[in-house]
């Protein structure tokens, strides 16, 4: 068939597929003559609702047609094609599934695969790291595959914003294709260097067929308010002038969480939703409520992420600044997909460098949490995770995480031995240092390019699509810049003042710990007994928040001494709003060889205030390395065993333990357990600020 | 690949309902399926483990099991990433789970309960434990005083003779009688009929185990709460473990210990020894005259000759022929 003859057949199929008056877009016809003619390698970079799965779909017809085997397509987000293959079925095309969650099916694919009945083979890909996939499924269809479909592909790259072990294994997989197969890669966000990390990993002959990012229908704006409760009265004076539903993003949990309550406080239809709790984030209902516009706001971390797709989204708001141009326009491209006008307003504030400073040190595990983990692994002849985790200072999700890659590298191997153990294998491993560097720096630069973006005078819309390597980017004439107006950044000094006092009202339950972590145990059990227990007790605000956070952050390292608001707004927390039955009678502060003066000086004052004695009942026995750099609980347990002690003679009743800031919350419970092993009563921490939550 | 590559995974993947939801609609082998398919897997000298990644087409091809069968044990052995997952929650937790194809797996299931023993056993605390030399305590859950006094009096006596009891963890004799080991410096192991994760909780409980003197173990699901069935198969288990038994108070031909106790009675799995005395149930009567050994509610002798004692008036009997291994 000639190329124009195919033309033909495709535009047949087309309006078969989606209706009589269905036209190409702009660049699927050339995709699909690339892959079908030419049986090129292609990769199309378009923005997410140009029809991608149109151009696979489609090929994958017009290559059965002309007897090729079937297509072969990894996406990880298989449960969201429903629609797509339904459309696709109109004109034939027998899809299969295979994921995680369907093992039902996999017999019925198997065996359409088996008798060629099958023309899309769908594949998730976690599926390629599973056994049973790649020694029987993957072997009877990849030497006869017709094409090959890499969905989201910058998930490929090193350098792409959310790299995917799983996709490492898809170069595996293509080792063992025909040769001279066409493969298709899709994305919608890759600079040029991602695409050429892609380039690289697909083969050099790769074609890119590049479409326009810019989204007419989105308005653009930048507003920079420093303090979280300027930024809250923004939201709640501008969120109800927007028409139809929105999103509202968050960098962390704690911050989903507040904005939220503060939206409900002031009648505002909102809800929360993040990768936290399952039991209390239903995330599905959630999704339905907003899809349904039962919602005004979604207020999400990224947990809100690639593939949810609302067509008439009509604003995303960024309550703070994400870590990238790639994800900023992946998370503001949600709005304004089908509807003529949408929003996009990125709100960005003081905390945001801090927050993405924590994401970057922490994205990757570090090559010393490797070789530790590594170490640990090959002295230990068998160890469980669990076991593994008070031999290394690395958080569990990093263990998991390191582990996985190790595991990837062929380092080490698993084996079920009463439980699942790691051993070493023989493989040498080095970490990849100049990788980690390599990574690191990246993100770093993502981020000045972010810092750029919120700083840009002239289109925003523009800006965005250069920084993506966009060959049309031009001005976009309705964003903000180009506009010359927008909303305003300014709202009513009383609605800032009930926004900070919103932020100093959140007190903070700090929950007693109630268990020893594994191998640190100071009772006779891993359970602390209940009378050797602090009582639950309470933070006044997160650290580095607005409000008071600000307050200690600048006591703790510009003053050194905490400021006169922070006793009386203690004094009032605890003696107004939490109350403790029966009230501390004494105050006692935790010591610290660092800042000696610093938390007695305010433990004596706020016991003044409240008019109990303070009492110094705790000595350090030796410097402990700070507890925020301990990543685990059990490291972080042993760094405060054996450094603290009492005095010989203490009070005797309930007390007040006070200090700074608390992060882990080892300190406090050892502390309190000393206390009560002492003789003294009920202990009832309480700190000036909690550190943030550590993740998202 | 990130998944444990051995026979006893295999089985686990095979056998455990860990994972499943309870209406599942393909359900784990059970212990009578497992000897089936392992009896094939002999005959083909296939290992189990190998069956992990193989095609339905190629399970049945090899086995024989017909394409449904196939099917579902491709399905379960699909399921290792998960269940890794499931058991580093358990690990955790402090529970390990043991397979017929581990070390510590007690040889005595398999020699007494043969097909029925258990394909695997979760549990907590020191797995040596299962096999120990002791003495199974069973009895209702309702005893009278005299009757608690005298299943303290056995757990302290197993304690100081160096007798594992091995009893079922329910409330009434069976934690009288582990308990008062425990406290005299002894050793025990409870096969539970209720959630092991809800027992290693208790407090007392996890300083035994942690300790290394107290085992706790379940051949179910250890989220699985109390009911009957797993009652009665679990008191096989009891038995199974142990060199004697002991019956402190049975009911007359109803419910659980007198079942389990005509069980051992028919079987000879250990010799059963009944409590006997005044004001005793009737279905300690009724035991007796069906071969259980009397046992004076008011042992008289040294309690660190207790074993010595179950020794010497267990009867003498001809040696059972035990069929021989194929291998």
């Amino acid at each position: 068939m000639t190329s124009t003859s195919l033309v033909g057949a495709a535009e047949q199929l087309l309006k078969r597929m989606l209706g009589r008056d269905a036209q190409f877009r702009e660049g699927q016809w050339q995709a699909i003559d690339a892959i079908v003619t030419r049986r090129g390698r292609v990769l199309v970079v378009q923005r997410t609702g140009w029809g991608k799965s149109l151009v696979y779909f489609l090929s994958t017809k017009l290559l059965r047609e002309q007897g090729a085997g079937p297509t072969i397509l990894v996406s990880p987000l298989l449960s969201l094609m429903r629609n797509q293959i339904e459309a696709a079925s109109r004109i034939g095309i027998r899809a299969f599934t295979i994921n995680s969650s369907n093992r039902a099916e996999w017999d019925l694919a198997e065996a359409a695969l088996a008798k060629d009945s099958c023309d899309i083979l769908l594949i998730s890909p976690e599926r390629l790291g599973n056994d049973r996939f790649m020694r029987s499924v993957l072997p009877g269809v990849s030497g006869r595959a017709g094409l090959f479909v890499v969905d989201e592909v910058h998930c490929i790259s090193d350098w792409g914003h959310d790299f995917r072990p799983d996709y490492r294994r898809i170069i595996g997989v293509m080792d063992r294709l025909p040769a001279g197969m066409p493969v298709l890669g899709t994305t919608a966000t890759a600079n040029d260097r991602v695409v050429a990390d892609v380039q690289q990993q697909l083969g050099p002959e790769l074609v890119v067929l590049r479409g326009p990012l810019t989204r007419h229908s989105l308005r653009l704006q930048n507003i920079v308010l420093s303090s979280q409760a300027e930024r809250l009265a923004w939201l709640a004076a501008n969120i109800p002038k927007f028409k139809g539903s929105g999103v509202i993003y968050c960098l962390t949990v704690a911050d989903v969480e507040r904005v939220t309550n503060w939206l409900k406080s002031r009648g505002i239809d909102a809800e929360a939703y993040h990768a936290g709790d399952d039991a209390k984030v239903d995330r599905e209902a959630l999704e339905r409520a907003l899809l349904a516009n039962e919602l005004k706001a979604l207020v999400a971390t990224v947990a809100l992420g690639m593939g949810f797709d609302k067509p008439d989204l009509s604003f995303v708001v960024h309550f703070q600044r994400p870590g990238s141009v790639v994800a900023y326009y992946q998370q503001v491209g949600r709005a304004g997909r089908a509807v003529e006008k949408a929003y996009g307003i990125l709100l960005s504030g003081r905390e945001d460098d801090d927050i993405q400073d924590y994401f970057i040190e922490s994205a990757f595990p570090p090559p010393e949490a490797m070789t530790s983990l590594l170490n640990a692994v090959a002295a230990g002849d068998g160890l469980s995770l669990n076991e593994l985790l008070p031999r290394v200072n690395v958080s569990r999700s990093m263990a998991d995480r390191a582990l996985k890659l190790l595991e990837i590298d062929g380092a080490i191997e698993i084996k079920f031995d009463k439980k699942i153990r790691y051993f070493r294998t023989a493989t040498q491993w080095q970490p990849d240092v100049d990788r980690t560097n390599r990574i690191t720096a990246l993100r770093r630069a993502e981020l000045a390019q972010m810092q750029k973006y919120v700083a840009h005078r002239e289109c925003l819309m523009e800006f965005l699509a250069r920084a993506l390597d966009d060959p049309d980017a031009k001005a976009c004439g309705v964003c903000a810049n180009c506009q010359g107006k927008g909303f305003q950044a300014e709202t009513s000094p009383e609605l800032v003042a009930e926004a900070s006092e919103f932020l100093g009202r959140v007190d903070i339950v700090l929950e007693p710990k109630k268990r020893w972590p594994l191998d640190m145990t100071l009772s006779p059990t891993s359970v602390i007994p209940a009378d050797e227990r602090n009582a639950a007790g309470r933070a006044l605000c997160y650290y580095g928040d607005a409000g008071w956070g600000k307050l200690v952050r600048e006591g703790k390292y510009e003053h050194n001494k905490f400021d006169d608001h922070l006793v009386d707004a203690s004094a009032k927390l605890i003696r107004e709003r939490w109350q403790p039955e029966p009230f501390p009678e004494w105050i006692t502060a935790i010591p610290s060889r660092r800042h000696p003066a610093l938390v007695y000086d305010f433990a004596s004052r706020l016991a003044g205030v409240l008019g109990v004695p303070f009492v110094a009942a705790l000595v350090r026995t030796s410097d402990a390395p700070e507890q925020k750099l301990m990543a685990n609980s059990s490291m972080q347990a042993r760094n405060v065993a054996g450094t603290l002690a009492t005095q010989d003679q203490i009070p005797g009743g309930p007390v007040l333990l006070i200090d700074d800031i608390v992060d882990s919350g080892w300190t406090l419970t050892l502390a309190g357990w000393l206390l009560r092993k002492n003789g003294s009563g009920l202990v009832y921490p309480f700190t000036l600020a909690r550190a943030t939550a550590r993740k998202t | 690949m990130m998944e444990p590559d051995n026979d006893s995974f295999a089985l686990f993947l095979l056998c455990s309902h860990l994972g499943l939801p309870d209406e599942s609609e393909v359900k784990p082998l059970s212990a009578r399926e497992w000897n089936q398919l392992e009896e094939k897997l002999r005959a083909n000298a296939v290992s189990a483990a190998s069956l992990v990644g193989s095609s339905a087409e190629k399970v049945d091809s090899i086995l024989q099991t017909g394409p449904d069968q196939a099917a579902r044990l491709t399905w379960l052995l699909d399921r290792g990433e998960k269940l890794k997952q499931e058991l580093e929650r358990l690990d955790e937790l402090g529970i390990w789970v043991i397979t017929r194809f581990d070390e510590d797996y007690p040889p005595r299931f398999t020699e007494r309960l043969k097909g029925a023993a258990p394909v695997m056993l979760y549990g907590a605390g020191d797995a040596r434990l299962l096999n120990r030399r002791g003495l199974a305590v069973v009895g209702s859950r309702n005893v009278d005083q005299r009757g608690f006094a005298l299943t303290e009096f056995i757990g302290n006596a197993c304690a100081v003779s160096k007798l594992t009891v091995y009893s079922g963890g329910a409330r009434g004799v069976d934690k009288t009688a582990m308990g008062a080991a425990l406290s005299g410096g002894g050793y025990a192991v409870g096969v539970l009929a209720d959630s092991l994760e809800k027992g290693i909780r208790a407090a007392d409980a996890r300083r035994y185990i942690e300790e290394g003197h107290l085992l706790l173990a379940t051949s179910f699901s250890p989220h699985t709460s109390f009911n009957v069935g797993m009652a009665m198969a679990r008191n096989k288990l009891i038995y199974a473990l142990s060199d004697f038994a002991l019956v402190i108070a049975s009911d007359a031909e109803k419910g659980g210990t007198w079942a389990g106790a005509e069980e051992v009675l028919k079987a000879g799995w250990v010799p059963l020894f009944v409590v006997e005395g005044a004001n005793l149930p009737e279905g300690n009567r009724l035991l007796i005259k069906r071969g259980g050994i009397p046992f004076p509610d008011s042992f008289d002798d040294s309690p660190t000759s207790l074993g010595d004692w179950l020794e010497e008036h267990t009867p003498i009997k001809e040696p059972v022929a035990v069929q021989g291994s194929l291998f």
